[in-house]
């Protein structure tokens, strides 16, 4: 399997710093994202503090980015990743169908808005879970609870109604739910996960649902799920100045490690991990 | 070495030993298994005087899994004396897990 150089998770401006930086150094790199880029990046209807740039729209910003890298004949991978697993000299990266190797790993998540719920994090891995797929052989004749934020995670509910005993499936978004009949659509919003040890049920703003596990399915998992031993600080990746985290070859860049949320301090970090990782890279070749 | 037990044995090798002992639960269709189990075998290697390592294929031993409610794997059960010490759920890189373990040295 090829090795990457780099491997860059997201596409907004840190982690498109951190490519056409890395890029320029000839290093042999892949970078997943989406291809609008970023969200936020889209949404962004003015943008009057980034440097040269005085009454762009975000759209513009978008595009003014997009021909840079097609400039530098960077390629968005579109995959979404799973997890990343620190194998010590390298890191397997894990998408749905594939794994992906790279000696080193910037990490460009940006920043989830969405809150976790009440006893989430207290009951992560005793039923609380973020990868259906993953675990769905342990819930044979089990009941399932699935909170889908987004499409894909109503394949992921199909499958798991294959092996539970039952799926509850509670969307988190307006749309046409593709369900099969094994599967029982729950309109309300859920407030707590309750348990003792492990998940007994789901309290919802209406009604209550017993249930043996919980399965929170977002565009992306926290990053200490995505990125298993990643210590964070106050809700954000913990980097130091050279945008290093806690684990070696693995750097961290934009908003997710930190406020303020800008676009010029997003690039400057991406830029900071770049360099710092193709010169660890050069080191190991000395 | 990691030794491959089951229902039957688990009481005998993990229940009556002097040491602490390591248990990786896992399965095959997991994919964080896969990659925990180059990891453990690693760390069994370095730390093979002080601690027993095993693990437990969840598919074909349904009555430990149930015992200590495995619920998500890979996890990994540190035992002293057959009493469970603590519980690691989920992929982690070998530092962190090594220092982990020797907590219970």
């Amino acid at each position: 399997m090829e090795r990457y150089d780099i491997a860059i998770i997201g596409s907004g401006p840190s982690g498109l710093s951190a490519a056409i930086n890395a890029k320029v150094r000839n290093k042999n790199i892949i970078i997943f994202g989406n291809s609008n880029l970023s969200r936020s990046l889209v949404l962004a209807p003015k943008v009057n503090n980034y440097l040269g740039f005085y009454g762009i729209s975000g759209t513009e910003l978008r595009d003014k980015f997009q021909k840079h890298i097609d400039d530098m004949n960077i390629n968005i991978n579109t995959e979404k990743v799973n997890n990343i697993y620190a194998m010590g000299e390298y890191f397997a990266i894990m998408t749905a169908n594939k794994t992906y190797e790279a000696k080193k790993v910037i990490l460009a998540l940006g920043i989830e808005h969405t809150k976790p719920i009440e006893g989430e994090d207290k009951l992560l891995g005793r039923g609380v879970g973020y990868c259906a797929t993953c675990d769905a052989p342990l819930y044979r004749n089990k009941i399932v609870t699935i909170l889908g934020y987004n499409k894909e995670a109503e394949s992921e509910a199909n499958y798991v109604s294959e092996m539970a005993n039952k799926v509850y499936y509670i969307p988190m978004y307006k749309d046409e739910y593709e369900l099969n009949d094994k599967v029982e659509i729950v309109k309300d919003k859920p407030l707590e996960i309750v348990g003792s040890g492990k998940v007994e049920k789901l309290v919802l703003k209406n009604t209550e649902i017993s249930t043996d596990g919980v399965f929170i399915l977002k565009d992306s998992a926290p990053p200490q799920q995505l990125v298993p031993g990643l210590e964070m600080e106050d809700g954000h990746i913990k980097v130091n100045r050279k945008m290093e985290t806690n684990i070696e070859g693995c750097y961290a860049a934009g908003d997710c490690t930190g406020k303020p949320y800008q676009y010029m301090k997003a690039v400057g970090e991406g830029q900071v991990a770049a360099l710092n990782a193709v010169e660890e890279l050069s080191s190991i070749l000395k | 070495m990691v030794k491959e037990i089951n229902d039957v044995s688990f009481e005998s090798e993990v229940g009556t030993q002097d040491k602490p002992v390591v248990v990786d639960f896992w399965a095959p269709w997991c994919g964080p298994c896969k990659m925990l189990g180059p990891v453990i075998d690693e760390i069994s290697n370095e730390l093979d005087e002080k601690v027993k390592f095993v693990k437990v294929n969840v598919d074909e031993n349904p009555l430990a899994a149930n015992k200590f409610k495995i619920a998500s794997i890979p996890t990994v059960m540190i035992f002293k004396n057959g009493n469970p010490v603590d519980t690691l759920v989920g992929f982690r890189p070998k530092q962190s897990m090594v220092s982990e373990i020797e907590k219970h040295i």
